[in-house]
């Protein structure tokens, strides 16, 4: 490769092999960026995109293949060091931000801007760099701001910032949006926007087929480890990237959406005038057997509170909650050995035990059914509900061994609500069920909850995602700062609705 | 054949340490031929036996996440307080071992109690009472070495044999035995692991968190406790120097035996199978008549080749890496 001719590629990757000392996630994957556009990266989990990107970074080696970046060959022994200063940057998921520091001092981590002379930092003139960069890009940031008082999104921008003055001429945005409103959303993407016509090159991955449509100038689909297609302009529409990722057409049930009455049924759970300072006000709602109960709302709606709530994480101070016609004051161990399940909103960080088995992950919950009174665990239970759970809930890899910090997310999710499923279950929570979960595990996560559901659990969803809302739910209650605003117990729901008592504007009487 | 291999698998990091030990062993018996004698063997196991005693329990202070600096202090204690309830008070001997053990599981409980409950952190917690321990120690036996001639049933403890083996052997190897079943197959073992694994998952799981550390920490200081009691017979001396620094071995042979000081895992077979390698070195360095300020350089070097290997880091890599530098700094230019 020249160095003085500049191609119009950034990026060039030809015939990536990856093999984690097995299974193949990467074959023959051929992968390439133009200067200056926006280029989408999808498939459902474990089709390899994570993987790509960390050979790209040098998290991880390549087994085989070309990388230019460039102009410059990418050499196997690639480490994040490397890529750092060849000019690729990585906008995390999970933030890397230094908490307790400003974002001045973020921005400039180990490359300090000096006094003239002396091994001290100039303060003064640090502030003022990255004021002058926030200004520049007319970024809603303060360069004295501490990291922790800023909301995700705020957070988001001063990685980009930081990304900036590394002079990167990549950046890799994975999942960018998943804990943004909406509005956030639409700001990132101005900021995306903007970076592109600095001839920066930016590489978004998400589940979010609308975003995807929206933004990109061309799309990346890999499946199973393989390069499927790339498309480009015209090309590009949600139905044929969906139609690629997964190799058959989704169809857009309309019934899906519809309420459906099962008021008459089975009370399960009643809860009345739950209040807990700051975060709940007043809720009463009573849920039903084999009802499913969607909760929408904002983030920060008070949803994850009463879940947590009802389910005996935290405490409340006023109201009452009865359980199968029964006074109940919950508490976690109280509520699992009466039939709850729970599954959290952060599956990384309350969900599962990364470092141990999908038969760690699965039996701890069970520990009361696979264990004599003694406090003897048997061995042969737990690896036959584990195997019932992997079989039931199609986990992948089915190796009962293998830890779950190293599947992926869709697999992860499955494992997290796998747990519960092998229980007598009556009451199942879930909180955020497919946030970065792959279109397929996702599917099967819905037709998961409409089982439960047919068997006669009562489940209780709190979703962002409101085509997930609408369709999962028989009825969906509105949460709004702490109290209910609207309860949608009929007809035809639709996702504009339910944003807009999301977000306060209730026409026919607000509550 | 498939649990066969899984079996197998189950048990690698054990294999893979007894595979180290066993060439360890092959040198060592390259090198002096006083070394392979089932009295020399006898000799090292015994030397383990403190340590391999109080690892039983003190391991599963790091499978939480925590760590227990305060088990050597323990020991000392131990003995001590045994001695005066036999020989001060007149105590008879099983009544007064009975006794060390509820005090030593009380202090235990206290460590667990002052971490979980007012959140400090188990390495300053134990740190402290490693300290404070010491202190009372000092206290109660005025400082000084005090021999301990009886009662003789007691002496039995460290100082008989049973078919020709020392009884701290047998000791050390039923609790290696209980401790194993407890980590391995009972709830508390799974619930110690979740713990260490991710503590909030565990806790939306059920488990209590809090609870599994307090036990945690007073299963600790009971094989501390019996370990001192164990010492204070063998040596036929109360003496709060008894056990100085044995943390640290207990600690390396943790770290040897394959269990993370992060939390998640560990291998009470692991563990032995890393006391009795220090053990083996120390008695390799003894046959060639080193001078005993080897010994601690030794162990030292043993720590950080075991973290170095648990890490799973390829050595070859990094110094590969290391050695490119310049190179790679000049092709950034």
């Amino acid at each position: 490769m020249s160095n003085n001719v500049k191609s119009d590629l950034l990026l060039e990757c030809r015939g990536i092999d990856k093999n984690y000392n097995g299974p193949q996630v990467l074959s023959k994957v051929d992968f390439s960026l133009r200067r200056g556009e926006i280029h989408a990266l999808v498939g459902e989990n474990g089709a390899g995109k994570s993987t790509l990107i960390k050979i790209v970074t040098g998290i991880t080696n390549r087994n085989a293949g070309t990388i230019v970046f460039d102009g410059h060959d990418v050499p196997v022994e690639h480490n994040k060091n490397a890529s750092e200063k060849l000019g690729i940057a990585v906008i995390y998921q999970e933030l890397s931000l230094i908490h307790g520091m400003t974002v001045a001092q973020n921005i400039f981590l180990t490359k300090e801007p000096l006094m003239p002379g002396l091994p001290f930092i100039d303060i003064k003139k640090m502030n003022a760099m990255a004021q002058e960069m926030i200004e520049k890009y007319g970024f809603d940031l303060k360069a004295t701001d501490i990291i922790d008082r800023l909301p995700i999104a705020q957070r988001q921008t001063v990685e980009i910032l930081k990304a900036l003055s590394n002079k990167a001429s990549l950046m890799i945005m994975d999942e960018p949006t998943s804990s943004l409103t909406a509005k956030e959303s639409e700001r990132l993407f101005k900021i995306i926007r903007m970076l592109k016509a600095e001839g920066i090159t930016v590489v978004y991955i998400s589940h979010r087929m609308e975003e995807v449509y929206d933004l990109s100038d061309r799309v990346t689909v890999l499946r199973d480890g393989k390069l499927v297609s790339v498309l480009e302009g015209e090309e590009i529409t949600p139905a044929e990237i969906i139609r690629l990722m997964i190799g058959r057409e989704l169809t857009e049930d309309e019934s899906h959406h519809k309420m459906v009455d099962k008021r008459d049924r089975e009370v399960v759970l009643e809860v009345k005038n739950l209040s807990a300072e700051g975060k709940l006000n007043n809720v009463s709602f009573k849920l039903h057997k084999g009802e499913v109960l969607g909760f929408g709302g904002l983030v920060g709606s008070g949803r994850t509170e009463l879940m947590r709530a009802i389910y005996g994480i935290d405490a409340f101070d006023a109201g009452e909650i009865t359980y199968l016609g029964k006074s109940y004051s919950p508490t976690v161990e109280k509520s699992i050995a009466s039939g709850f399940g729970f599954v959290p909103e952060e599956r990384r960080l309350q969900g599962i035990m990364g470092g141990i088995s999908i038969t760690g992950n699965i039996g701890i919950a069970n520990l009361d059914s696979i264990s004599s009174p003694a406090g003897f665990v048997s061995r042969d239970k737990e690896l036959e509900r584990t195997q019932t759970a992997i079989s039931t809930l199609n986990i992948k890899p089915a190796n009962p061994d293998h830890l779950v910090g190293n599947l992926s997310g869709g697999n992860q999710q499955k494992v997290v609500v796998g747990k519960w499923l092998i229980r007598d279950l009556k009451l199942l929570i879930v909180d955020e069920p497919t946030v970065g979960v792959d279109i397929g595990a996702k599917e099967e996560m819905y037709q998961t909850i409409d089982r439960l559901s047919r068997e006669g659990v009562a489940v209780m969803v709190v979703s962002s995602d409101l085509p997930e809302l609408t369709r999962l739910s028989d009825r969906i209650i509105v949460l709004r700062k702490g109290r209910i605003i609207k309860e949608f117990t009929e007809g035809v729901v639709t996702e504009e609705e339910v944003l807009r008592a999301a977000s306060g504007i209730v026409e026919g009487g607000a509550k | 054949m498939n649990t066969k291999s899984a079996l197998f698998k189950e048990h690698m990091v054990e294999l893979r340490l007894f595979g180290v030990l066993l060439g360890l062993m092959v040198v060592l018996s390259l090198i002096s031929d006083r070394f392979l004698t089932v009295d020399n063997l006898t000799n090292v196991l015994w030397s383990v036996c403190l340590i391999g005693i109080m690892t039983t329990g003190a391991i599963y202070a790091p499978i939480t996440g925590g760590i227990d600096l305060s088990v050597a202090s323990m020991a000392a204690l131990a003995g001590i307080l045994a001695n005066v309830f036999m020989n001060t008070l007149g105590m008879n001997w099983i009544v007064a071992i009975l006794i060390t053990l509820v005090i030593g599981a009380g202090i235990g409980w206290l460590n667990g109690v002052v971490t979980t409950k007012f959140l400090v952190p188990a390495f300053i917690v134990t740190m402290a009472a490693k300290t404070y321990l010491f202190g009372v120690a000092m206290l109660v036996s005025n400082g000084d070495q005090i021999t301990i001639m009886e009662p003789a049933p007691f002496l039995q403890i460290g100082i008989g044999k049973l078919l020709g083996i020392p009884i701290p052997i047998y000791i050390m190897f039923t609790l290696v035995i209980l401790s194993h079943i407890l980590l391995k197959k009972t709830v508390f073992g799974r619930r110690t692991i979740a713990v260490g694994a991710n503590e909030v998952a565990a806790k939306l799981t059920g488990v209590n968190p809090d609870r599994t550390r307090i036990i945690v920490y007073t299963i600790s200081s009971v094989t501390a406790t019996i370990a001192g009691i164990v010492m204070a017979s063998l040596t036929q001396q109360a003496y709060a120097m008894n056990a100085t620094g044995y943390e640290l071995d207990v600690i390396t042979a943790i770290v040897v035996g394959g269990t993370s000081l992060m939390g998640g895992s560990g291998s009470v077979v692991g563990a032995l199978i890393g006391a009795v390698m220090v053990g083996f070195i120390n008695n390799g360095l003894n046959l060639l008549d080193m001078p005993s300020a080897f010994h601690p350089i030794a162990t030292g070097i043993v720590i950080l080749v075991a973290l170095i290997m648990n890490q799973g880091v390829s050595v070859p890599a990094v110094l590969k890496r290391w050695f490119a530098r310049p190179g790679a700094a000049e092709a950034a230019k």
